[in-house]
């Protein structure tokens, strides 16, 4: 790539946001810090950058504002919260308003930095699609083929209910993004079919892990956030 | 004991005597002695002086004392009525003989009768209210004595949240403030680690200080959650979860920590679906794992088991290390605070690891235990209770 790609980080404590930085232009990223939400959303507006990495803990502005604000632009810039431990429903209602991931103080560098890529590949690959769905994805030896409805890994094909299908796609299509129980259950089982009613998608997910041979310690397709939702792997 | 005192127990014991008697024998009785007293007294008047007029005001008098120590009027008005006819009989002329018709007697005779009864509602009015007053003395006090244990218990429950107040911002502060310095110095340490410029002296202590800061931040872990499940005061956060998806999510935990271990998860055929705070639940697994890492000596065989026992999902982690020693296997089963023995700087954090998984594990209703296997190595298995799902 050319350019460097842009990092903004909106963080108050200068020694994480000290670190953050310094780990991204390690790794070949431009880092912006910014230490409070209206400098953020300056330094939004006048360096465009291609991620955003957003403590909800702000002084002077509630991060679920800020996020709320970038999602209302026509540009989709990733944005990755950053979030205290205890504060589940926080993350819940980050991701639900569109932000593409989370890590959770003490979280590690090298996480971080994975999950900085995978955002920043979904959304080149969105920039690149313009909007128009694909038919077929593929991630590592797992083939989804929407149009022919049908699950490959290697080269035999793996038979799915109806609904573990739809499971399987929604994930496919986002893959990379941390979805929601709620996410999941109101595109597999509409507005009113799924909702509160977390165990029908658990037990599909559990049977597709075990059609998939997958090793929840050791997932190679989807990981669990635990208490919050899954997330298709895209390396 | 003095004078006064005696003459006080007297009048009491008296009083208690005189209440004891049924009310009704105990004021005809007194209406007759108080009769009589006039009686005689109007005798012993008329014998020395010869009026007859002091009779009558002495009857007035008794009649008076019947009213106060009786209860209504009736003691009193029938006085009046027989002390007027005794006036009539034995102390006016001719003695010892009814005549009604001397001149002034009917007059004397209705207004003695007449102000003895007026005494006599008037006595009984102040009895009431006397009694009234007494009453209104006693519920005031209960009143009083009631709005002061309320006052009391409002204290100690406005104290009691007040302190609950105080745990919780404790607790934020210390899950907020050290957590945050520590995800500092733990990614600055990996940053430099990473960096080209670090001599391999520096290299090596960069690690020490990042497995420090990492393992600061397990045990703060560790502390908030005691915290938190310790007197049962902040209730769990329990919600169904899926038990394989928990035990992964700590499994790659400790991995994180620990990159040269080797541990294998054993899933079971059943899907274990149950309520639990899956954060503490998680946190145990690593506790365990942990432990299992640090302890045994054994980085290669560590298993991490899940199965369902009755009505029960277990979790099972055994080593193939050195094996338990039996004061820890003891204390684990009984629940017992674990032996002193662990707290040397060898097994550093292992005490409060167990004593945090103990906590967790109770707070759920569970079970906890701990043993060697024969072919060598230990066990731990914990067990959380599978029947509340079954309800929904």
């Amino acid at each position: 790539m050319s350019e460097k790609q842009t990092v903004l980080v909106i963080e108050d404590d200068h020694s994480i946001s000290n670190f953050i930085c310094r780990a991204l232009t390690a790794n070949d990223y431009k880092a912006i810090p910014a230490f409070r939400g209206k400098e953020g959303m300056s330094l939004f507006f006048s360096h465009s950058p291609d991620l955003v990495l957003l403590d909800l803990g702000l002084p002077d502005m509630d991060g679920m504002d800020i996020l709320a604000q970038f999602q209302d632009l026509p540009q989709d810039v990733p944005v990755i919260i950053i979030s205290a431990r205890d504060r589940e429903n926080e993350k819940v209602k980050a991701l639900d308003l569109g932000a593409d991931d989370y890590v959770v103080k003490p979280f590690g560098v090298s996480e971080l930095l994975a999950r900085i890529r995978s955002a920043l590949r979904r959304s080149e690959r969105l920039k690149l699609s313009q909007g128009i769905q694909r038919d077929v994805y593929q991630i590592k030896d797992l083939t989804v083929d929407l149009s022919k409805h049908q699950v490959l890994l290697g080269d035999e094909e793996i038979h799915f209910t109806q609904n573990e299908f739809k499971i399987l796609e929604l994930l496919a299509i986002h893959a990379g993004k941390v979805l929601t129980y709620d996410f999941i259950l109101k595109h597999v089982w509409g507005p009113y079919g799924g909702s509160g009613n977390n165990q029908i998608l658990r037990v599909n997910m559990a049977n597709i892990r075990r059609k998939l041979k997958e090793n929840p310690s050791d997932p190679k397709y989807i990981h669990t956030e635990l208490g919050i939702g899954y997330r298709m792997l895209d390396d | 004991m003095n004078f006064s005192q005696r003459v006080d127990r007297a009048l009491q014991r008296m009083e208690e005597l005189y209440r004891r008697v049924p009310a009704i024998p105990r004021d005809l009785a007194a209406t007759a002695f108080f009769l009589f007293a006039a009686y005689g007294a109007s005798r012993i008047l008329i014998d020395h002086t010869g009026g007859e007029n002091n009779s009558a005001l002495v009857f007035v008098l008794a009649v008076v004392l019947i009213s106060l120590v009786t209860h209504g009027y009736l003691y009193g008005i029938a006085a009046s009525i027989i002390g007027a006819f005794c006036i009539n009989y034995f102390f006016m002329y001719p003695y010892a003989a009814f005549n009604l018709t001397i001149s002034g007697y009917p007059v004397t005779m209705m207004s003695m009768v007449a102000v003895s009864c007026v005494v006599c509602t008037l006595t009984a009015r102040v009895k009431q209210q006397a009694i009234e007053a007494v009453r209104r003395e006693r519920a005031t006090k209960e009143l009083y004595a009631m709005n002061e244990k309320l006052n009391a218990e409002k204290a100690a429950i406005q104290m009691q949240s007040e302190r609950e107040a105080m745990r919780s911002d404790i607790l934020r502060a210390v899950s907020h403030d050290l957590r945050t310095p520590l995800t500092a110095i733990s990614g600055a340490v990996s940053v430099l680690m990473s960096s080209s410029d670090v001599s391999e002296k520096n290299l090596a202590m960069l690690n020490d200080i990042k497995q420090d800061a990492d393992s600061l931040t397990v045990m703060i872990e560790n502390l908030l959650s005691i915290t938190r499940v310790q007197d049962g005061s902040v209730p769990l956060h329990k919600q169904p979860e899926m038990l394989e998806e928990v035990a992964g999510d700590a499994l790659m935990a400790t991995r994180r920590h620990f990159p040269n271990c080797r541990i294998q998860l054993e899933l079971p055929e059943d899907i274990l679906y149950l309520p639990m705070d899956p954060f503490l639940v998680k946190q145990v697994i690593v506790n365990l794992l942990e432990n299992a890492v640090r302890h045994s000596g054994d980085l290669e065989h560590i298993r991490l088991n899940l199965f369902r026992q009755d009505d029960f999902a277990v979790v099972e982690v055994r080593d193939q290390g050195r094996g338990l020693p039996p004061d820890v296997c003891q204390a684990v089963q009984t629940g017992q605070p674990l032996p002193h023995s662990l707290s040397g700087d060898s097994t550093r954090g292992m005490g409060i690891g167990l004593s945090v998984c103990q906590r967790i594990i109770k707070a759920h209703g569970g079970f906890f235990a701990a043993g060697n296997d024969p072919k060598g190595g230990a066990v731990f298995r914990f067990g959380l209770p599978m029947e509340e799902t079954d309800n929904e």
